[in-house]
């Protein structure tokens, strides 16, 4: 396989060795932290509302459940900030294992599924709450499913990498 | 203040609070008294709690007393492995405690079959947890030893208890070696914290003000959820902790967490057992929380960031801490 030369370019720039090497606790550690409570947010609101759609607290009302939308799309947009600061930090570690495209592959699913329901099952105001449930039944499902497994996928990349620097390609360490 | 000393603050709590629970609850029977059934319960909870950090303490002490010559190492590890045995049965009555708790706030008259179940969980705790002070006493107190040789002396009763106990070093070695231990441990962690921060994040928000058009009552449905995440990460956390002590004893993260995690035991005190839940339960579509309430939902969402961002800080603050030694 070709090496791929820009692994080692993003690496060498500022902001690249700026997060992976600083001893600062606001550097790498402090967008893994944020990166932890955009998940939360995204995840832990979607929870509620595919529970809900699922057939938990079925006497709470689900229209006033649109508001939680707001907050997923935030958790959205500081994990996708994070993400790239992460990416920009460690290239290698991350676009070398195969469990990276995943995970990627599975918020995509997911984030489309989260448009849909908000779209479809929300973003119709003339819908009874009994069709509300009726429609969003299979997506809830699948909301979950694929959130768990992004979590999966995620967590799993701190243990399954195989390189972790574009150096360690060079040395051809496993 | 050093571990040993935190330790012998903290590890009396679960012994006395479950035999006082347990009491409680036997004698709740007699003329179905719910108030003092409703105690035993809650007490268990509690003892569920603080045996966490004492158990946690204990790690420290031992590495401290594992380097003087006087202590014997058998004894230590006998003391640990029996700790180890009471404090998956004290969660778990714990555990149970809550459930039971819960499902006599919903439906006060009925469905009373847990109960048994948390009497003979709390049975075998309370002696599993005698056995936990006893082969810790046995450590420091010659005087009160079957042998005054500092060797390991079992009765029968003992020697079937122990057969039953987890070796505490082998049980580190699989969840440190096995990456197929660690990564699965953690994503469980996870999703646990997931659970916790979506329901009970979505309670404490509407109770402060926001989503107001949500009724409480109904809401409250999802806070079973949260304690089902609650007990995957005690246990996913208890294993991690297990696995890799030397770790997180000396991470000033990791005892801020902890802390955090006591506090929140406080808040839910201040929410459940002053009559304000009941208040917050009746709320319906639109109606505001009385501004006690509100502070009580603020500082627990509060505290769950903390228990976030020092569970973060954890791996890069392991070592603020001096290693445990005198």
């Amino acid at each position: 396989m070709a090496v791929p030369e820009f692994f080692g370019t993003i690496e060498r720039s500022g902001l690249s060795t700026w997060i992976r090497e600083s001893p600062s606790l606001f550097a790498f550690y402090f967008i893994l932290l944020l990166h932890t409570v955009g998940l939360s947010l995204v995840v832990g609101a979607n929870v509620v509302v595919d529970l809900r759609i699922l057939g938990v607290a079925s006497a709470l009302p689900l229209k006033p459940l649109k508001q939680l939308f707001g907050i997923m799309w935030a958790g959205l947009g500081i994990n996708g900030a994070t993400g790239i600061l992460l990416l920009i930090a460690y290239p290698t570690k991350s676009l070398t294992n195969p469990l990276f495209y995943v995970k990627l592959l599975l918020i995509a699913f997911a984030v489309v599924t989260l448009q849909r329901i908000d779209a479809r099952v929300f973003g119709d105001g003339s819908l009874s709450e009994a069709s509300m449930v009726a429609r969003g039944k299979m997506m809830a499902m699948w909301s979950l499913l694929l959130w768990i497994g992004a979590i999966a996928a995620g967590r799993l990349l701190a243990e399954t990498f195989r390189y972790l620097t574009y150096a360690d390609i060079l040395k051809g360490k496993a | 203040m050093n571990y040993a000393h935190l330790h012998l603050l903290l590890n009396h709590f679960p012994i006395i609070g479950t035999i006082i629970g347990l009491s409680l609850l036997l004698l709740s029977f007699v003329g179905d008294n719910r108030d003092l059934r409703r105690s035993g319960l809650i007490i268990f909870a509690a003892g569920a709690l603080l045996a966490i950090p004492a158990f946690l303490s204990g790690f420290g002490a031992r590495i401290m007393l594992s380097r003087d010559p006087g202590v014997s190492s058998a004894l230590l590890e006998r003391h640990e492995a029996a700790a180890m045995l009471s404090l998956w049965f004290m969660e778990t009555t714990g555990g149970l405690a809550l459930v039971a708790l819960w499902r006599s706030h919903r439906t006060p008259r009925r469905a009373r079959w847990h109960l048994p179940v948390v009497v003979l969980f709390a049975l075998l705790t309370v002696g599993l947890m005698g056995r936990t002070g006893e082969t810790g006493g046995d450590i420091r107190h010659p005087e009160m030893r079957a042998s005054q040789e500092a060797i390991v002396v079992e009765g029968t009763l003992g020697s079937v208890v122990h057969a039953l106990e987890p070796t505490p070093e082998k049980f580190s070695q699989a969840v440190v070696g096995s990456l197929w231990l660690w990564g699965p441990l953690m994503f469980l962690h996870f999703v646990g914290l997931v659970l916790i921060v979506g329901t009970v994040g979505v309670f404490d928000l509407r109770i402060m003000g926001f989503i107001k058009q949500l009724p409480l009552s109904p809401l409250h449905r999802f806070i079973p959820w949260a304690m089902a995440g609650l007990g995957v990460n005690v246990v996913t956390g208890l294993l991690a902790f297990i696995g890799s002590p030397d770790r997180y004893v000396t991470s000033s993260a990791f005892w801020l967490k902890m802390l955090s995690l006591l506090l929140l035991g406080l808040n839910a005190v201040a929410f459940y057992l002053t009559g304000i839940s009941e208040r917050v339960e009746q709320l319906e579509s639109g109606e505001d929380a009385p501004m006690r309430a509100k502070l009580i939902a603020g500082s627990a969402l509060l505290l769950w960031l903390a228990v976030i961002v020092f569970g973060r800080y954890i791996a890069p603050l392991s070592d603020t801490l001096p290693p445990p030694a005198y």
